[in-house]
């Protein structure tokens, strides 16, 4: 009786502290959601109502951006490009980092931390500080231009990545876990695939997707390492950018923008119900 | 034939010895518990009994074959865990029957053995339940199935009911007592709990400080502990002890210079010594150690007196009730047959048990 009368104040109080925490929410969302619309909306407009002041919220749309760079810059090709490597690298380094995670958070291993530590480290190292030495070595194995050539140069840097992400989230699952799988049968690879693997699936996948992520924005290693054939589409806006002669196209390079944005937001639409009914199942182990 | 036998068996992390030579021999069919405060080596020991430990010394056998080598599941044993390490992304029939599948065992004797595993236990309503929707008492349960779906050699339990709540803990262990009498699978026990071990087995290994203090049924345990620790360790309440010097056979000297006068008994030629005497051997008379008593607790079909005897704090079990009132001093007599004598040494100190309900 008395908890009744008690919660009653005390639940309309969390309510508007529900409210208010909302409303943040909102106003965090539109903050970082605002730079993509309006990338968007440029995209729409021509060369005179992008450089209104002040700026144009309502007018005429126009795909002629979209129309002329998709040509110019080659947009279809290199948008098969950047999945091709985006999924390569992705897929990769998700199957090496995995497994070195998981032997690093398990299997005791002299040297293990210093190893693990080593690999971390080497990812302080400047890229653009690689990226020469990357040039000359992919020139000589005749690696120039190729989709696998990306797909290796980025897992340099996506392995370590996967790698510690992983091993956080296998040391946070109990190591009993394992050794039950191993006393009814399994071997350590057994009970990696059989019982680790499932349960870690969520963390992979979202890891998995984050690598995808960061392969598919990637832009030093995709200009130095590629020119036509296996360019990504990075490159092409770097190359509207950079535009010298005629000046930035502001209309084009968000058009490509945009279209860079797309799949990765399709993609991660079409994943995002499986990824939380999968991070709700994790949250609550057995 | 589910024998084990430890021989000397030797653990170390580094430089650092955590078991100096354990030997034990199991019999078949035999249900022993390895007791002992929390860092004595006795999950260590069973986890290397289990394979999940390297061996760093001597040799363990499981039916007359040394396992030193032989990795966990090729050992025909299965284990328990206190986490009970259920497979979250399985429903309990699969959690039950996943050691059979790994041993490709056909599909219908599978379905038999878990259906079985699963009547013997309660669990045919659970069946198709995910870990996260049982009750812990349930999460047990399965665990145990799991265990017995295997018909292994040797059963191993790592503390399997610390984490239930008082009640259910007291179900279970009666439970794991009727599962074992009924299989008479060969069964190691660890448990931190003197009581959960005196009532479970057939035999208690108590360990200290990663050496063996004592192996005995429970109440050789309880009526002849070897060592002071193993005196303090088993019987709830604890034993009493005092220590002081023995003028002569019948003259018993405190340290504070109160004297008692003990009936004959064999201080095995001590002069000074530390007397045990258990809480329920105490009687109380007209005449015997005075002792003032300071809290009466009755719990009806006995009590517990808390009182001072030469400055030392001491515990009293009677059966039955008593008019006694605190502050009135209460006279104590103790039969001969229920004094030990351990050498002079400090009580060491047992971490206080949990008491089970």
């Amino acid at each position: 009786m008395s908890s009744v009368l008690t919660s009653m104040p005390r639940r309309s109080a969390s309510t508007l502290g529900h409210k208010l925490r909302i409303a943040g929410g909102v106003v965090i969302s539109l903050v970082f959601l605002f730079p993509i619309y309006w990338m968007i909306l440029t995209s729409f407009k021509d060369q005179v109502d992008i450089f209104t002041t002040p700026p144009k919220f309502f007018f005429t749309p126009t795909l002629a951006a979209y129309i002329e760079y998709m040509q110019r810059a080659d947009i279809v090709n290199r948008l098969i490009n950047t999945i091709i490597v985006a999924t390569g690298a992705g897929l990769l380094s998700i199957v090496v980092g995995t497994m070195a995670g998981y032997a690093l958070a398990r299997i005791r291993l002299r040297g293990a931390a210093t190893f693990g530590l080593l690999i971390l480290l080497s990812r302080g190292v400047p890229p653009i500080a690689l990226a020469v030495p990357m040039f000359l070595v992919a020139r000589k194995f005749g690696l120039i231009d190729k989709h696998i050539t990306l797909i290796l140069a980025y897992s340099t840097f996506l392995i370590p990545y996967v790698m510690w992400l992983m091993r956080s989230f296998f040391m946070g699952l109990p190591r009993e876990l394992e050794e039950s799988a191993m006393i009814d049968g399994c071997s350590r690879y057994g009970a990696f695939f059989k019982i680790i693997l499932p349960i870690s699936l969520p963390g992979v996948l979202s890891t998995l997707i984050f690598s995808m992520i960061l392969a598919w924005e990637e832009l030093l290693f995709a200009l130095v390492l590629t020119n036509r054939h296996a360019s990504t589409i990075p490159v092409a806006i770097a190359g509207i950018a950079g535009d010298t002669v005629n000046g930035a196209n502001w209309a084009a390079l968000t058009a490509v923008g945009t279209i860079t944005v797309i799949p990765v937001v399709v993609f991660a639409l079409l994943v995002q119900k499986w990824l939380i009914k999968g991070l709700a199942e994790g949250a609550t182990k057995g | 034939m589910g024998t084990v036998q430890i021989r000397d068996v030797r653990k170390s992390y580094g430089s650092i010895e955590v078991l100096h030579g354990v030997s034990i021999d199991i019999e078949d069919g035999e249900f022993v518990a390895l007791v002992g405060p929390s860092g004595c080596g006795k999950s260590t020991l069973l986890r290397m009994i289990a394979g999940l430990e390297d061996i760093t010394g001597g040799e363990i056998l499981i039916s007359d074959r040394v396992v030193n080598g032989v990795a966990p599941k090729d050992r025909d044993i299965a284990m328990v865990f206190q986490n009970y390490a259920l497979y979250p992304h399985m429903n309990v029939r699969d959690n039950m029957g996943f050691a059979l599948r790994q041993r490709r065992v056909s599909k219908p004797e599978i379905a038999e053995r878990v259906d079985n595993a699963a009547r013997i236990l309660g669990l045919e309503q659970l069946l198709d339940r995910k870990p996260r929707q049982l009750s812990g008492g349930q999460r047990q349960r399965v665990a145990m199935g799991r265990a017995i779906v295997r018909n292994p050699n040797v059963f191993l339990f790592d503390e399997p009911l610390s984490n239930l709540d008082a009640k259910l803990r007291v179900q279970m262990r009666s439970e794991i007592k009727e599962l074992h009498q009924r299989l008479k699978t060969t069964t190691i026990y660890v448990t931190h709990d003197q009581i959960e071990a005196m009532t479970l087995a057939d035999r208690v290994v108590v360990m200290n400080g990663g050496v063996i203090e004592q192996v005995g049924s429970p109440l050789e345990l309880y009526d002849n502990p070897a060592s002071l620790f193993v005196a303090a360790f088993i019987g709830s309440p604890p034993m009493n002890f005092l220590e002081g010097d023995l003028l002569d056979k019948t003259t018993f000297a405190l340290d504070d210079g109160t004297v008692l006068t003990l009936p004959e008994a064999d201080p095995k030629g001590r002069t000074r010594a530390t007397i045990g005497i258990r809480p329920e051997h105490f009687t109380i008379g007209a005449t015997g150690w005075p002792a003032l008593a300071s809290v009466i607790e009755p719990t009806g079909s006995e009590t517990q007196i808390t009182a001072r005897l030469a400055g030392k704090t001491i515990r009293v079990l009677i059966r039955g009730r008593t008019s006694t009132l605190p502050g009135e001093t209460i006279h104590l007599n103790v039969d001969p047959q229920f004094i030990h004598f351990f050498d002079a040494a400090p009580v060491p100190v047992v971490a206080e048990m949990e008491d089970v309900a």
